[in-house]
């Protein structure tokens, strides 16, 4: 091993160690640090449950191998007005007393089925006098549902291993057959 | 003050003073070392080295925070910056912050800045046209501000000369409103790109012509001299290219000038006045504030360049007040400052085509796709306003890819090779009118951290602005239309003006001294060592994107300047 390579490991062990204090959250709260949305462990994990069932894994890795629930949380801690960050709350609240009311049991503990129907439904609840779903549980699956694609489409493993970003094209051609991009 | 004995005085003096380091500075200092003067270059924000100080050039868009995204926080704090389409994550870095330099808005105005060494030319969209004769003779042909003191064959030597350097990539068109330069190879256009131009060619004898774009796409030795390679097409220019693909300052006119021995470079330090000695008649040097030390400096030169930035040479001057110019430096006309301008960008249109399905791409283009000469009022005036804009046209195909749903079907539509039909979109330039009414000054009271006085910034679109929009919305939809493009969209914003970051004039250029403030050397009138070669000297804005005139005018005005020096007249 290149003593390089092994100066570098040992600073990430180091640097591993120094983290661990943090890893001894408080109990109940999320795993990552929050600065504007108070998110308890039980809710980290209900976000976890819509994201894997949005991206589940499959024979490629899903939400939860890629941690697409904590992009999720960052993302809504940082890039989200206030307004929003209310509405994700009280939003996820009314999801979850809805799951609660409709399966007597939590998001997670539902079958594939269960949990993939209720998402469609609430997705195609796209009529604003239908009144099943309040506003703010849209704009909280809304805000799940897009992050955690978002969070899917730009990670390292789909922008390496499925749809391949270049950082260095070298390249453009103005007259390209598509034919030639489906054989790709 | 220590630094007044001798020995500090000469080591303050220089041949020629630089203020600012972005677009225009750094050529004056490429031009002025290359003639062997000893040349200071002053830069009020930090210095910016060429890939050493490009932190986000190489990352991954999985290796940003928020994948690009400005954080709300940022984005509530910075509401003026955060409307400039390059403000995102990978480059925030590079723009000022709304409250770091307070301004005044007399009128909505959002000012776009950069202070780093390198300026704004790290940020620019790259487009380079040269002006024609349609553009300097515009004044005097319509009736408005003042006739420009030099015409096309005045600049076009000027043009070739930093057209080679800089590396411009296009095609001789041999049009007379956009004339052709000394280019490199063109980034081609697209299939789509390529029947517009020929059907609104045939039906309109209008033209869409590959963009001329700062950008090597074959790379000529003297750019290899520079430490410059072949553009890579990332399209990640707003980070800083690694590469040197495209013309900055940081890449090309700055390391030139530093490698001729010749050059100080000074960053952290605000201009706050240009010295003028009454006796002498003459400018003998600038006063800065050191932003670190807080210290008041002086340094001297027998010439000195003003390539602050249009606004903020304007700035520079009117708060260089004596007894001999109580209303600024070279103001005996009492225009300097008025007669400032913009570029009208505040329309756009989008369609659809659902033909050439058989044609994608590959890669990226850095030039972005199509540019549309101004064909409005070009040989005559056509219409009930004044002057015409030039159009951005460009084609691309996207995937068709869903996020409905949940689950594997949603997977699997992510990754979908279906390709949508053509999108097409353009985007109006427009020329705008300098009117006296159309100011910046000095605000009475307020003052910056360093004592000198906040700008207080006067401009808005008139009548001409609204019936010029009217018409690149009228002329593309029929344009698209007749094409066959369908879903045709127009929109119109209500963008400040400065969003275009073409801001123009204050002190402009003109034959007559008791109306403009340079005379066509871009050297003031009244005071024959001090030249402006930025934004702030031009008399008219044309509606082409004005960076390769600054650079031009910059190395015209240096070799001016230097033979004057020569003859013993400066």
């Amino acid at each position: 091993m290149h003593r390089r390579t092994v100066i570098k490991n040992l600073a990430l062990i180091i640097g591993g160690a120094a983290l661990l204090p943090s890893c001894l959250q408080e109990k109940g709260k999320a795993s990552i640090g929050l600065k504007n949305v108070d998110v308890s462990a039980d809710q980290e994990k209900l976000i976890g449950d819509i994201a894997e069932t949005i991206i589940p894994k499959t024979n490629t890795p899903g939400a939860k191998d890629l941690q697409l629930h904590l992009f999720v949380l960052k993302m809504v801690d940082d890039c989200y007005t206030k307004k929003d960050q209310q509405d994700f709350m009280t939003g996820m609240g009314q999801f979850n007393d809805l799951i609660n009311k409709r399966y007597g049991r939590v998001f997670g503990d539902c079958d594939t089925k269960q949990r993939e129907q209720t998402l469609l439904s609430i997705e195609q609840n796209k009529d604003p006098k239908i009144t099943t779903y309040s506003t703010e549980l849209k704009i909280f699956y809304g805000i799940v549902k897009n992050q955690t694609i978002n969070g899917y489409t730009t990670s390292k493993y789909f922008m390496t291993k499925q749809v391949v970003y270049e950082l260095v094209p070298g390249r453009y051609n103005a007259f390209y057959p598509v034919k030639m991009k489906q054989a790709v | 003050m220590a630094n007044l004995n001798i020995d500090s005085i000469k080591d303050r003096t220089f041949d020629a003073i630089v203020i600012g380091s972005g677009m225009s500075g750094g050529w004056a200092a490429k031009e002025f070392t290359g003639k062997g003067l000893k040349t200071l270059m002053l830069e009020r924000g930090r210095d910016v080295k060429h890939i050493k100080d490009y932190p986000t050039t190489n990352m991954y868009p999985w290796e940003f925070e928020h994948r690009g995204e400005m954080p709300m926080a940022l984005q509530e704090a910075n509401p003026i910056v955060n409307r400039c389409y390059a403000f995102h994550e990978d480059a925030a870095h590079f723009f000022v912050k709304d409250k770091e330099h307070p301004y005044v808005q007399d009128k909505p105005f959002d000012w776009i800045r950069g202070y780093q060494v390198g300026g704004k030319s790290l940020l620019w969209a790259r487009q380079t046209q040269r002006w024609s004769d349609f553009d300097f003779e515009g004044p005097a042909r319509d009736g408005f501000a003042v006739d420009w003191p030099i015409r096309y064959q005045d600049i076009a030597p000027w043009y070739s000369y930093v057209e080679k350097f800089a590396g411009i990539s296009g095609n001789k068109d041999g049009l007379d409103e956009l004339p052709d330069g000394d280019f490199l190879p063109a980034f081609p256009l697209n299939s789509v790109e390529q029947y517009f131009s020929k059907h609104v060619k045939g039906k309109y004898g209008r033209h869409v012509i590959s963009a001329r774009c700062a950008h090597l796409s074959k790379p000529n030795q003297i750019h290899l001299d520079q430490g410059r390679v072949q553009c890579q097409e990332r399209i990640l220019c707003q980070r800083g290219c690694p590469f040197g693909g495209y013309f900055s300052a940081n890449a090309s006119t700055i390391p030139w000038a530093l490698k001729s021995g010749h050059l100080t470079l000074r960053p952290h330090s605000v201009v706050q006045s240009i010295i003028y000695d009454e006796t002498k008649g003459k400018a003998t040097g600038v006063r800065i504030v050191d932003t670190n030390t807080k210290e008041t400096i002086e340094y001297f030169a027998r010439i000195i360049f003003v390539n602050a930035a249009a606004l903020n040479t304007n700035l520079v001057l009117l708060n260089s007040t004596s007894h001999r110019f109580p209303n600024g430096l070279g103001n005996d006309s009492g225009v300097l400052g008025k007669y400032v301008a913009f570029h009208n960008y505040s329309a756009h249109i989008s369609a659809e085509y659902d033909d050439f399905k058989e044609w994608t791409t590959d890669g990226r283009n850095p030039a972005g796709g199509g540019y549309i000469p101004r064909f409005r009022n070009l040989r005559k005036q056509e219409t009930d306003f004044l002057r015409g804009y030039a159009s951005g046209f460009s084609a691309y195909r996207g995937q068709n890819r869903s996020w409905d749903g949940v689950g594997s079907s949603l997977k699997e539509n992510l990754v979908k090779d279906d390709l949508g039909p053509w999108s097409v979109g353009s985007h109006m330039m427009g020329e705008t009118i300098p009117k006296e009414a159309s100011y910046v000054a000095l605000d009475a009271k307020q003052k910056d951290d360093w004592g000198v006085p906040l700008l207080k910034i006067s401009m808005d679109y008139d009548d001409n602005d609204a019936k010029m929009k009217k018409d690149y919305i009228d002329q593309l939809t029929e344009m698209f239309t007749s094409a066959g493009f369908a879903n045709i969209k127009a929109s119109s914003d209500h963008r400040a003006p400065g969003l275009d970051i073409h801001e123009m004039g204050g002190a402009r250029m003109g034959n007559d001294p008791k109306t403009s403030v340079l005379n066509k050397w871009n050297q003031l009138h009244a005071v024959n060592n001090v030249f402006v070669t930025d934004g702030a000297c031009m008399t008219s804005t044309s509606c082409q994107n004005p960076s390769l005139t600054y650079m031009a005018l910059t190395a015209r005005a240096v070799d001016y300047a230097v033979g004057e020096m020569n003859k013993g007249n400066i």
